[in-house]
């Protein structure tokens, strides 16, 4: 238990560290950007002063950033000057539609790689691991760009699946099924184009915990027992490597976060990436603050439960 | 060895060394009390043998003699002074004097420099002489060893095992030490080796004067080469006698076990022949 | 494939590569920024040696470009006009390594025949002549980049694992914070503080700062590893115990310990921090026009209509895997070397 309320500290503390971050980042840019939104017709005048006392601009920092801190906990994160709305209902929108994305890409990848992961470590040396092993090295020199303008270019030349957004027109009509389908058929591509850029490291990585565990002495001696390859391989040296495995699963969420912008700029997907370029080019900073705050958020969470997971999975953690 | 009781070139008192291990994010602390209160006292030109089994602190004691460690507690004099009161620059002179050999010869030569290179760098270190008289010096090391001078270029790895302990000693003799600690320098080598690195070791100490402190587990090799043996046992030393008197007359219950554990060469025969 | 071939083989792709990108302007036909907008997207120019009416020409040769009257917006091949291929041409001035001025190219067809390897873009500019261009922009960002993150590595993860102590603590709790960021999120929220409009080579410079600032977690923790372990072999301990200052122990012992893996973190590291400086500017958020860059050779992609008729835009693209495939190579073949230093 104490292993994990310090896993959860930290995990708090990250999050204070990078609240703070992203505050002073926030901070550093504000002096031009008031001035420029004085600039912008379609903001008034009184909702720059206003927003200016709310967030106590002529206060001592660490004042501003506990009234910051405050607020954002309440859920208020600011004002989006783009959209014209506050930011917390445009992120929890674009929030859902990533991690729809991420979790299914997510699952797309580890599925395919454990097998082939515990597969190319059981045939070791051999023809069949050599392969897997060259074309995971061949998947990883292409750039993740270019599979995904690839995956769009078989859109539009193909028809087959749709070159963009989440849903078509005439969305709300549908059925509940359908609606499914439909959202389905818009994150075809863009999991499929994730989970084939995450999925080489994974298999490298699968495959060398798979190997350790069998090369270890006591799935030695069990072979020696005469257990059967099978049974040594699921009920013996998968679970030993399931502690390098979990933590690889919270660090895979990092990667897949993000490769996950880029995706979602390139084939439309409402989520939040597009939503942080956009942030940038337009100068909208709390919008990016809070993308920057969010997606760590999602980061730390899923470390956090890769560490649970690891706390229940294996045993020595909770010995100790 | 040394005839006649001299003042003794090295006096521990009351020696301790503790490490404490702190759990990361928690107040939990646990102490290792891996010497307590140990005195121990060298004579000039002699040899003393360090024997205790694995764990017993030997290894700590001589690493806080070669300054390589300090003590949590006690003192140790040196010639009459007082090394722990010493610090930083003071103590470079006093670290020319006394020298340790490890038991792994080759993790203690950096497996990068030559021979030469490596003889020369407590040379350098101290910034003592010209480039060429430190190779000169390097060579002369080499020969008094028994290494070849033309392997001066060779590194560590073209060594075998008993030739690398003999490149470690040259290079401890590069300083010209008083004190030469050996923390289980022959444990690693095979007999042969061992054979070889302890007649040169005798030559090197009538040679140069040399006092030894010889920390070892084999109580046989001690018989053989050590003037005084110190028993340690959980940290404290619980004999000190000349090996003779030891051997003949142990008083502690540990030093019995340990001799009685150490085969005699009639028991050995006599299993042999059976 | 042995070791040792390996090592060699991706050392001479990337010298190739690197040469081919340093010396852009003799290999590239044309200036960087020339533009000729009467053949926009135009398809990659074939080279013949044997012209339609079946005359075999010792000196290759490239057709001239007519509007083709069947697929609108689309050129055909004139088959009239025959522009031979020269080497060694006379052609727009640039500067070798930037100080000594000269005009010969590689290769150039006579005017007013172009030669396009890779097509050319919506201005009608050549592409391969961008691709060598904006290839030094990309891996200078890429390199840069890299040197900066692992030297900063090295310093953190020397000083945090020689010294220990709360110095560790607190570095390393800095590296955790890094490395929980997503990187690309991090790289965009830095890249937001900064002002838009700044000059071209002062956002060059800004990018390759941040990309480098934002990676230097991991070859810390990587190099901290290296020293924690070299501290402890008893020949620095025997080297402390002739009397070797801190500094001496780390630059003569320790330090040297460490280029393995400096190396290997920068093979890996340079083609992730290209990749990183072209998707920025991809989307819009890195250097932009006119400084070429391979990022801003992809741009055009974003628009369905260039994605779907023009292929050869894609190229630039594909010409990043061998450069990838160099760097991975030299990272795989170090990394096996390492393994069989003896430690």
């Amino acid at each position: 238990m104490r292993y994990l309320t310090r896993r959860v500290l930290n995990a708090m503390l990250l999050l204070a560290a990078i609240s703070a971050f992203s505050f002073a980042l926030l901070q550093s840019a504000p002096g031009n950007f008031f001035d420029a939104m004085r600039l912008n017709p379609r903001v008034s005048a009184q909702t720059v002063d206003g927003l200016r006392s709310k967030y106590g601009m002529n206060q001592p920092f660490p004042v501003r950033y506990g009234h910051w801190a405050f607020s954002v906990l309440k859920g208020d994160m600011g004002f989006s000057f783009s959209y014209n709305s506050p930011v917390g209902p445009l992120l929890w929108a674009r929030a859902r539609n990533t991690l729809l994305l991420t979790s299914i890409a997510t699952l797309l990848a580890w599925l395919l790689a454990i097998p082939l992961g515990i597969w190319s470590a059981a045939n070791k040396g051999r023809w069949g691991d050599r392969a897997c092993g060259f074309s995971t090295s061949a998947l990883l020199t292409i750039p993740d760009l270019l599979v995904f303008l690839i995956l769009l270019l078989l859109a539009v030349r193909t028809g087959w699946f749709p070159t963009g957004g989440m849903i078509s027109t005439g969305f709300d009509n549908f059925s509940f099924w359908s609606k499914c389908k439909d959202v389905a058929v818009h994150f075809a591509l863009p999991a499929v184009g994730l989970a084939v850029v995450t999925w080489p490291v994974l298999v490298r990585h699968i495959r060398s915990a798979m190997v350790e565990a069998l090369e270890s002495p006591f799935i030695r001696a069990a072979r020696g027992h005469g257990i059967p390859r099978t049974r040594l391989l699921f009920r013996y040296a998968l679970p030993a490597a399931s502690n390098p495995l979990i933590s690889l699963l919270g660090f895979s969420v990092a990667t897949m976060l993000s490769a996950s912008v880029i995706v979602e700029v390139i084939m439309s997907w409402p989520g939040l990436g597009p939503l942080m370029v956009q942030a940038i080019l337009s100068r909208d900073v709390y919008v990016v603050v809070a993308v920057v705050m969010l997606s760590s958020v999602f980061l730390v969470a899923g470390n956090l439960l890769a560490d649970v997971l690891l706390f229940v999975s294996d045993p020595r953690i909770r010995v100790e | 060895m040394s005839g006649f009781r001299k003042e003794p070139l090295v006096c521990i008192r009351g020696l301790s060394k503790q490490y404490v291990q702190r759990r990361p994010l928690t107040s939990a602390k646990f102490t290792i009390r891996a010497v307590e209160n140990v005195d121990l006292t060298i004579q000039r030109g002699g040899t003393l043998a360090l024997v205790g089994e694995s764990g017993a602190g030997k290894s700590t004691v001589v690493r806080c003699l070669s300054l390589i460690e300090r003590p949590t507690a006690g003192e140790i004099w040196f010639d009459g002074v007082d090394v722990l009161k010493l610090r930083g620059k003071k103590l470079l002179p006093l670290r020319r004097q006394i020298q340790i050999i490890f038991q792994d010869p080759t993790s203690a030569l950096n497996p990068g420099m030559t021979a030469g290179e490596i003889i020369a760098e407590p040379l350098v270190i101290q910034g003592e002489g010209t480039k060429s008289e430190r190779r000169h010096r390097a060579l002369e090391l080499m020969e008094q060893t028994g290494l070849p001078a033309k392997w001066e270029s060779k590194l560590p790895l073209e060594f075998s095992g008993g030739q690398r302990q003999r490149l470690a000693i040259a290079r401890a003799l590069a300083l010209q030490p008083r004190l030469l600690i050996l923390d289980e320098a022959l444990s690693g080598l095979d007999l042969a080796n061992q054979e070889m690195i302890l007649r040169l070791l005798a030559d090197l100490q009538a040679m140069h004067s040399l006092t030894y402190v010889h920390v070892s587990h084999d109580l046989r090799m001690v018989s053989d080469l050590a003037d005084e043996v110190a028993v340690m046992y959980e940290g404290r030393v619980v004999e000190q006698k000349r090996t003779a008197e030891l051997f003949a007359h142990p008083e502690h219950p540990y030093t019995q076990d340990l001799l009685d554990a150490m085969p005699s060469l009639e028991s050995i025969c006599e299993e042999r022949s059976a | 494939m042995k070791n040792r071939h390996k090592l060699w083989g991706a050392l001479i792709l990337l010298a190739g590569l690197h040469g081919l990108v340093l010396f852009a302007g003799f290999f590239a036909p044309y200036g960087s920024a020339a533009q000729e907008r009467e053949l926009p997207f135009a398809p990659p120019t074939r080279i013949h040696f044997v012209d339609a009416r079946g005359k075999f020409h010792a000196r290759p040769f490239v057709y001239g470009l007519k509007d083709d009257p069947q697929a609108i917006g689309s050129f055909a091949v004139d088959a009239t006009r025959i522009y031979p291929v020269h080497f060694f041409v006379q052609g727009s001035s640039y500067k070798i390594a930037g100080v000594f001025p000269s005009h010969v190219h590689l290769f150039g067809a006579t005017a007013p025949g172009r030669i396009f390897l890779l097509g050319s873009d919506e201005y009608g500019r050549d592409q391969f002549t961008r691709f060598l261009y904006g290839g030094q922009v990309s891996l200078a960002a890429g390199l840069i980049a890299a040197a900066l993150s692992v030297l900063l590595g090295v310093i953190v993860g020397a000083l945090a694992g020689f010294y220990g102590g709360w110095i560790d603590e607190v570095l390393m709790r800095g590296g955790e914070l890094f490395l929980a960021l997503p990187w690309l999120y991090l790289l965009f929220a830095v890249r937001a503080a900064l002002p838009l409009h700044v000059a071209q080579w002062q956002v060059f410079l800004l990018l390759i700062a941040v990309i480098g600032l934002v990676g230097w977690a991991r070859p810390a923790r990587l190099i901290r590893g290296v020293v924690l372990s070299a501290k402890e072999r008893n020949f620095v301990v025997a080297a402390r115990a002739f009397g070797a200052s801190d500094a001496y122990l780390l630059r003569r012992h320790v330090l040297p310990q460490t280029y393995g893996v400096i190396l290997t973190q920068m093979a890996l590291l340079v083609p992730q921090y290209v990749l990183a400086e072209v998707t920025l500017t991809f989307l819009g958020l890195g250097v932009g026009e006119p400084m070429p860059s391979w990022g801003s050779l992809l741009a055009s992609l974003q628009q369905y209509y260039v994605l779907s008729s023009y292929w050869w835009m894609f190229l630039p693209a594909a010409l990043l895997i061998p450069v990838f495939l160099a760097y991975y190579m030299a990272a795989d073949a170090l990394q096996e070397r390492l393994k069989t230093v003896p430690l």
